[in-house]
């Protein structure tokens, strides 16, 4: 037997309009997954660092009002408005976490300045404080 | 880029192996310039990559916002790597640009453990390291350990 | 001693081949030359293309050294292709050393992977409609799948004394690729469409790429079990690489495990293509479908993807659908080159490993369908 005969007799055509839907709701479904996964992941990721941060009992420093002038040049005087806000002594990730908040020029450079100055140095404990003049 | 035997020669780490040591060193060993704010390694991460310090200057931060800052070139990152569980126990930050050597991590184990001679004298080094940073992250891997022993 | 020595001669391969013997080593020597010459495939096209010349080496039956007799050691071996267990370690190898970050990142990319699957069913219906019985033209359809092994292991179920013609169809026509591709892809697509660039894909996390080949394995083997000995040591070899706490046994699958198995893979079929097995009126019908199944898997893929365009606001190039047929990597790579003679700096390789390694997911998808249809 040949021809579309041969296809109707051997069910061909719906095991092949099956199977392509199979294929594609296999892969439909795959992808819709995959689309949603880092949404989820990203989700549970915030959830975590919540808890986490609560549990360490940070607090939620508000750093929202301060205003960094424009002629306010020395980066020294930046930090220090914000490790005022922090505890004594504080944490260097966290300093770094808040002043890329407050929008400070290369924190990262400036901040390890002020530690190769002196400004800031370590307790031994592995924590910081601030070693410069209250007002500099 | 391969790095030359006489510069790996000149690190404190490496200071002790023989010739033959460092040419067998120096075959895993990749120069990485880094860029500043640059993460190199995520804390609780699987630790792939050991650094050395060239160039530049690096954070490590641990739980409850503990820290400590890298200047010196030879101070080494990573050795989470190397050390069970094999996940980093900080995070690396580059503060600057600068310019690390870069060891997989798998294949410093196979180093270390194929070569008896290199494995104790590299260890020899890292070992002081080791002891000197564990108060930044005690705690942190008591629990690792624990979560691996319960696994 | 003249009787001996005539005895002697009448027993040599000389004395004993025919015509047919002469063209299969023919073709043999034409596969080795297009593996090492030509760069087509040549992990696979020597290893075929030296067991043609070891399968048809004519020897007397029953001394115990053709493929197909039992006490035989190329039996043996070949119990490996029979029995299925070969097909299975190379996706193990696969899934090892595949990353699977771009399609992770541009998931809508996967249903190129999966228009190109109609190639199988349409071919399927084509090897119906020519006379062949439905488990043989379930395991001529697979072809259009351009996977190697998944034809091999969906032949060895249902149609076992196809394997020859099918494994040799199926790997000339991956290693075609580059030949058959391009001139459908110009047909199908205007210059305009061949030079839309894609879009940045996003970083995908580490925790993704863990628990993608988890996910995909029991969304895939839930819809059909069928596709677990393929899908389930793809997404396994996948898991132990991209877990990096395994990765002596990521190494060990992506490296000496695979080319052991390539090795005696290709070893194995093409000694199975003897001449009287192979050169048959039905192997003819078997490449002219296998060609077949090719184009029409190249063009679904390519106007499933001008389909996507019309719905879509950020157009994809529409070449990616000609890398939904699987063959990994070498598809893609002519998506790369045919998108770069319309414009030198349109990197489309990246983007186009999405539909290629969709298409690996759905032609073992499309095999298990198929298996349990006809077993």
């Amino acid at each position: 037997m040949t021809g579309m005969e041969a296809i109707s007799a051997h069910n061909g055509w719906a095991i092949s309009a099956i199977g392509v839907t199979i294929v594609f709701t296999g892969l439909t479904v795959l992808s819709l997954t995959i689309s949603q996964l880092h949404k989820v992941l990203a989700f549970m990721e915030r959830k975590k660092s919540d808890s986490q941060k609560r549990a360490e009992g940070a607090k939620e420093i508000d750093v929202s009002d301060i205003i960094i002038p424009g002629d306010m040049k020395e980066t020294a005087r930046e930090y220090k408005m914000i490790i005022d806000r922090m505890d004594a002594p504080f944490s260097l990730p966290r300093l770094l976490e808040l002043s890329e908040k407050c929008g400070l020029n290369r924190p990262y450079s400036n901040l390890n300045d002020l530690i190769g100055s002196g400004l800031i140095e370590p307790d031994g404990e592995g924590y910081y404080r601030w070693k410069g003049p209250d007002n500099p | 880029m391969a790095i030359d035997t006489q510069t790996l020669k000149s690190l404190e780490l490496f200071s002790e192996l023989d010739s033959e040591e460092l040419e067998r060193t120096a075959k895993l060993i990749h120069p990485m310039r880094v860029m500043e704010g640059e993460v190199l390694a995520l804390r609780r991460e699987p630790a792939q990559m050991f650094y050395m310090i060239m160039k530049g200057n690096f954070m490590v931060s641990f739980k409850e916002g503990k820290a400590f800052t890298l200047h010196q070139r030879g101070d080494i990152m990573g050795w989470s790597t190397i050390v069970t569980p094999f996940r980093y126990t900080g995070t690396i930050v580059a503060l600057t640009d600068g310019e690390v050597l870069a060891i997989n991590g798998d294949e410093f184990k196979v180093l270390i453990q194929g070569d008896a001679s290199i494995g104790e004298k590299i260890m020899n080094r890292i070992n002081p390291i080791i002891a000197e940073r564990v108060p930044y992250f005690s705690r942190e891997a008591r629990e690792a350990r624990k979560e691996l022993l319960e696994a | 001693m003249e009787n001996m020595f005539m005895d002697f001669i009448s027993n040599t391969g000389f004395a004993m081949a025919d015509y047919r013997h002469i063209i299969m080593i023919i073709i043999g020597i034409t596969f080795i030359y297009l593996g090492i010459a030509k760069h087509y495939e040549p992990l696979l096209l020597i290893p075929i293309g030296f067991g043609i010349l070891m399968g048809n080496i004519p020897v007397f039956k029953g001394l115990g050294l053709g493929i197909y007799e039992d006490n035989s050691v190329l039996h043996y071996l070949y119990f490996g292709v029979t029995s299925g267990v070969y097909p299975p370690l190379i996706f193990l190898g696969i899934g090892a050393m595949t990353d699977f970050s771009t399609m992770l990142a541009r998931p809508l990319l996967m249903l190129l992977g999966a228009a190109a699957q109609m190639g199988i069913f349409l071919t399927f219906l084509g090897a119906l409609a020519l006379g062949f019985a439905p488990n043989e033209a379930a395991a001529i359809g697979i072809i259009g799948g351009a996977d190697g092994p998944t034809a091999i292991f969906l032949t060895a179920k249902l149609a076992p004394m196809l394997i020859g013609p099918i494994a040799v169809a199926a790997y000339s026509y991956m290693a075609l690729v580059p030949v058959i591709q391009p001139p459908i892809m110009r047909l199908l697509t205007s210059r305009q469409e061949r030079l839309i660039r894609m879009e940045e894909p996003r970083e995908v996390s580490k925790l993704e790429k863990i628990i993608f080949p988890i996910i995909g394995f029991l969304l895939c083997c839930f819809l059909a079990p069928a596709a677990l000995p393929l899908l389930g040591m793809l997404f396994f070899g996948n898991l132990l690489k991209e877990c990096v706490v395994a990765e002596r046994l990521a190494q060990a699958a992506r490296t000496s495990i695979i080319d052991s198995v390539t090795i005696l893979l290709g070893l194995t079929v093409g000694a199975s293509t003897q001449a009287d097995v192979f050169l048959t009126p039905q192997s003819v019908g078997i490449f002219v479908l296998g060609a077949a199944s090719f184009c029409v898997a190249t063009a679904s893929g390519l106007l499933f993807a001008k389909i996507m365009n019309m719905f879509l606001k950020v157009k994809i190039n529409p070449l990616l659908g000609a890398a939904g047929v699987s063959a990994v990597p070498d598809s893609a790579r002519v998506v790369q080159m045919v998108g770069q003679e319309e414009d030198p700096t349109n990197f489309l390789l990246m983007h186009a490993m999405a539909p290629n390694i969709s298409g690996v997911i759905g032609s073992a998808i499309g095999a298990g369908v198929l298996w349990s249809f006809m077993s």
